[in-house]
């Protein structure tokens, strides 16, 4: 508070007699919040801008005058529209502002359905509620209400009912400001508004699930979740979703041992309070009959039921005899407990250092092309943002919706190469959409541009990438002064990813943004992966030369968690070899996948919701989850079945709970010591980045690829 | 002393045989139970009934209004979506599933205060005596009421 008195930007003024202090300009529906009072409201949402539509908010508001007595505006004024000045003196509970709230409800009641029984928001409507606090206990309107089409499909998510819609605005303002879409708007006037598409097109957007939450009444709902619950059938536990690398913060509704729907949780700094529709949506795998739920074991051709001591029997004899002809690999939905675990019983107890979680095409040796610099919420300030690339809206949503903050806000100039059209070029400084394969050569050409040096020479670029010589000019201009990079380690499954990654990287060293270089994970605990080094050491083979290995019969033992190679690799020729030539494959995992029938012995993991541990976020922010529902048959977190294999073969003392392991993790690696578990509550901890030297600059062909013309 | 015994012994028991003696007369008040059932006031609460409406249809909407209001949290509701091609109830929703545990049930009668459509009620069954425990656990078709005889749409 002591910083805010010395702000010359902060105004003071009276609320119900209560002098307060606050930023000029901050809304007085805000300001009220200081005091620890609420206003009702409808339309008004903190993240988008005020437009006053429901009237809900009103206040009295009136000046201090020179003389010292108090001039009352003759009307109430709409609380989530007027900026805080000083000499303001408002009143948010008096007789008139009371009387004036019950006819705004009364109103918006007119044409309201009371279907509150079957509607899916009934229990945790705004609507409801506010009527309850400050509205009339019965309507004088005997007429006949307006009536309008009930459960239109929006989309393949989201239900509109027309009915009980208060024409807040709400969810039109949400993909014109946040999701930038720009898939609803109203139409028809009056009474007869409605929210809709234009020409009555689906609502396609990859934020969609959102405007379920905001929408403060029923009329926007989830098509999923459509009369499956009521919220007090429910139990909600904080959750995060594993769908990306962003490792957003969710509310897991579930009811009987079972999902029911996620919503978004607030965590300013991951994904404020948003969700994407693939975390939304997409999770429904947690019920599915796909889940693994027992121990399984080959015999002959087929796999039979078994249970987790034979299991280790099988293990440990196999990968004993296999020495260090074995391999782990790693998806991206295993814990930093399970791979630690994991990793401690390969080195440990196998002697072998094949292990690897980078399912890329290029394998890149150096830690310093791998770099995060920044963070999340960091995008949020930056001036120039370059993202590089694949599409972002669909690898890191979370992200775009930062970078797109940066620009509605900040006014951020954004440059998007991409090869395809994407969302992300709506709000672009400069559009660079270059032929698949090029991308080297593109980025050559900014160089060049930029610094004058180096690169290739731009003409010559220009008809090779397909990209006017004025757009890289123009976006050189705006990044050769400094820029925060946005690309993805999907780059790297490029067939020159490495020199498409170490263009980039030299691109930012010529800018001087080195220090902004971000090469983003894109699978939920990729990052956390690479912290634990779960990579081959000096003597072991990454993932390709893994599976080669296996392909050849050099491996002769295979471990997967958490991961079905056939759909993670770009090889799947090579994969199938190696899956069929490998003497001994263990799938553990919580849910069947392809690879299952090649398995030797098969064990049930459990997912996300029914262990305890922690996941780190493409920004190195370590997130705790806590176990919601039971886990489901003789399934047990991967990290235990590791510690009781550990146990069986070297005698070493098992770790009960998973704080213990990060406690093991925090003792190896130094940098997860800030990230013991009684610190991740709230918004998790961001752990250090690795300490490394000056990045230097890499020895880059910029050449274009051929790519075959049936790849997407 | 013999008055005394008079007033204090033989006098009481005269009494009671004259009041006894008075009540046979009277109408008998037990009944032959189980042969024979006393009438039930009208605002019993025993067993519940999910009711239907004249033309068949349920009255419940599967709202789980009765659930939320419910002190012993003894019934489970799980709702559906009516098509014109199944229809249960008028109105979107109705209730798939429809249960309720016996032996938690109080008899409060919360839930019929709760029903917005007066589907749940309570009734005068009150002989719900069972062998089984899971038996106790009742579905919605022991608790939906038969069809109207009249009801041929």
């Amino acid at each position: 508070m002591a910083a805010a008195a010395n702000e010359p930007q902060s105004v003071i003024l009276t609320i119900n007699d209560i002098e307060i202090e606050v930023p000029r300009g901050e809304l007085i529906v805000e300001s009220v919040k200081r005091i620890g009072l609420e206003i009702p409201i409808f339309c008004y949402h903190s993240r988008m801008k005020p437009v006053g539509m429901c009237r809900m908010c009103l206040v009295d508001v009136g000046f201090k005058q020179p003389d010292g007595s108090v001039r009352m505006m003759p009307k109430p004024q709409a609380g989530c529209t007027l900026p805080a000045d000083n000499n303001m003196v408002v009143y948010t509970d008096t007789e008139k502002v009371r009387r004036d709230r019950k006819g705004v409800l009364e109103f918006l009641l007119i044409n309201h359905p009371l279907d509150c029984p079957i509607c899916d928001r009934g229990g945790e409507c705004p609507l409801q509620n506010n009527t309850i606090f400050y509205g009339p206990s019965t309507t004088r309107y005997v007429e006949i209400k307006r009536h309008l089409p009930k459960a239109f499909p929006l989309s393949k998510y989201v239900t509109l009912d027309l009915e009980r819609c208060i024409q807040c605005g709400r969810c039109v303002r949400f993909t014109e400001e946040i999701s930038g879409d720009s898939q609803l708007a109203f139409r028809f006037r009056g009474a007869m508004m409605q929210p809709s598409t234009f020409e009555l097109t689906d609502f396609e957007s990859r934020f969609s699930g959102n405007v379920i939450e905001i929408c403060p009444v029923g009329a926007l709902t989830s098509a999923e979740y459509r009369f499956r619950a009521r919220p007090w059938d429910l139990q909600t536990k904080p959750s995060i979703c594993l769908e990306c690398s962003n490792g957003c913060n969710t509310w897991f509704d579930y009811r009987v041992a079972s999902l029911v729907r996620i919503n978004g949780r607030t965590n300013e700094a991951v994904n404020e309070e948003w969700t994407c529709d693939k975390g939304k949506f997409g999770q429904n795998y947690l019920n599915s009959p796909d889940r693994l739920t027992e121990v399984f074991v080959r015999d002959g051709d087929k796999l039979i039921e078994s249970n987790w001591a034979t299991a280790f029997q099988q293990v440990s004899v196999a990968f004993q005899s296999a020495g260090s002809k074995c391999a782990a690999l790693v998806g991206g939905k295993a814990s930093n407990e399970d791979i630690f675990m994991l990793k401690r019983l390969f080195t440990e107890a196998f002697g072998s250092n094949n292990l690897d979680h980078r399912w890329t095409r290029c394998l890149p040796k150096s830690d310093a092309l791998y770099r995060v610099a920044t963070s999340i919420a960091d995008f949020e300030n930056e001036p120039v943002i370059f993202v590089f690339g694949n599409n972002i809206a669909e690898e890191q949503p979370i992200l775009f919706l930062r970078i797109r903050k940066a620009w509605f806000r900040n006014d951020a100039k954004v440059i998007v190469a991409c090869p395809e059209a994407c969302e992300a070029d709506t709000f672009a400084h400069t559009s660079l959409r270059y032929r698949p394969g090029t991308e080297a050569v593109l980025l050559g050409a900014i160089h060049r541009a930029a610094t004058g040096a180096g690169g290739v020479d731009i003409a010559e670029a220009s008809s090779i990438t397909g990209v006017g010589e004025e757009a890289i000019r123009r976006a050189a201009d705006a990044m050769k002064s400094g820029f925060a990079l946005a690309a993805s380690r999907s780059l790297l499954d490029l067939r020159n990813g490495e020199h498409v990654v170490g263009a980039l990287s030299n691109l930012t060293i010529a800018c001087n943004s080195s220090e902004k270089y971000n090469l983003f994970a894109t699978s939920a605990n990729e990052e956390g992966a690479r912290q634990i080094e779960f990579m081959p050491s000096a003597e072991g083979k990454n993932t390709r030369e893994i599976l080669e290995a296996c392909a050849s019969g050099e491996m002769k033992a295979l471990w997967l968690l958490e991961c079905d190679p056939l759909s993670l690799s770009h090889d799947n020729e090579l994969v199938t070899k190696a899956l069929e030539t490998v003497e001994f494959l263990v799938v553990q995992n919580h849910i069947k996948s392809e690879c299952v029938q090649f398995a030797s012995v098969l064990l049930p993991a459990c997912a996300f919701s029914e262990k305890d541990g922690t996941y780190t976020n493409l920004e190195r922010r370590v997130q705790r989850i806590k176990p919601i529902i039971a886990a489901k048959g003789s399934a047990k977190p991967a990290w235990k079945s590791f510690g009781e294999l550990l146990l069986r073969m070297k005698g070493d003392p098992p770790p009960f709970h998973a704080h213990e392991v990060m406690q093991l993790i925090a003792a190896s690696h130094q940098k997860f010591q800030s990230a013991i578990y009684e610190n991740l509550e709230g918004e998790g901890v961001v752990i250090p980045a690795n300490q490394s030297t000056e990045p230097q600059a890499v020895d880059v062909e910029y050449t274009a690829m051929e790519v075959p013309s049936n790849t997407p | 002393m013999i008055t005394e015994v008079g007033k204090d012994v033989v006098l009481p028991i005269l009494k009671g045989f004259l009041l006894t003696g008075k009540r046979l007369f009277r109408d008998k008040s037990t009944v032959m139970y189980p042969e024979q059932k006393r009438e039930s006031y009208p605002r019993t609460r025993w067993r519940h009934v999910l009711a239907r409406y004249e033309n068949g249809l349920e009255k419940c909407i599967g709202c789980s209004l009765c659930a939320g209001a419910c002190p012993a949290r003894c019934i489970y509701v799980e709702a559906a979506e009516n098509t014109n091609e199944e229809r249960y109830s008028p109105g979107e929703r109705y209730a798939m599933r429809y249960e309720i545990n016996m032996l938690r049930c109080i008899f409060c009668g919360f839930c019929q205060e709760a029903c917005p459509t007066g589907a749940i009620v309570l009734r005068s069954d009150f002989e719900l005596a069972d062998y089984q425990r899971e038996d106790f656990v009742y579905t919605k078709e022991m608790l939906l009421e038969p069809m109207p005889v009249q009801s041929e749409r």
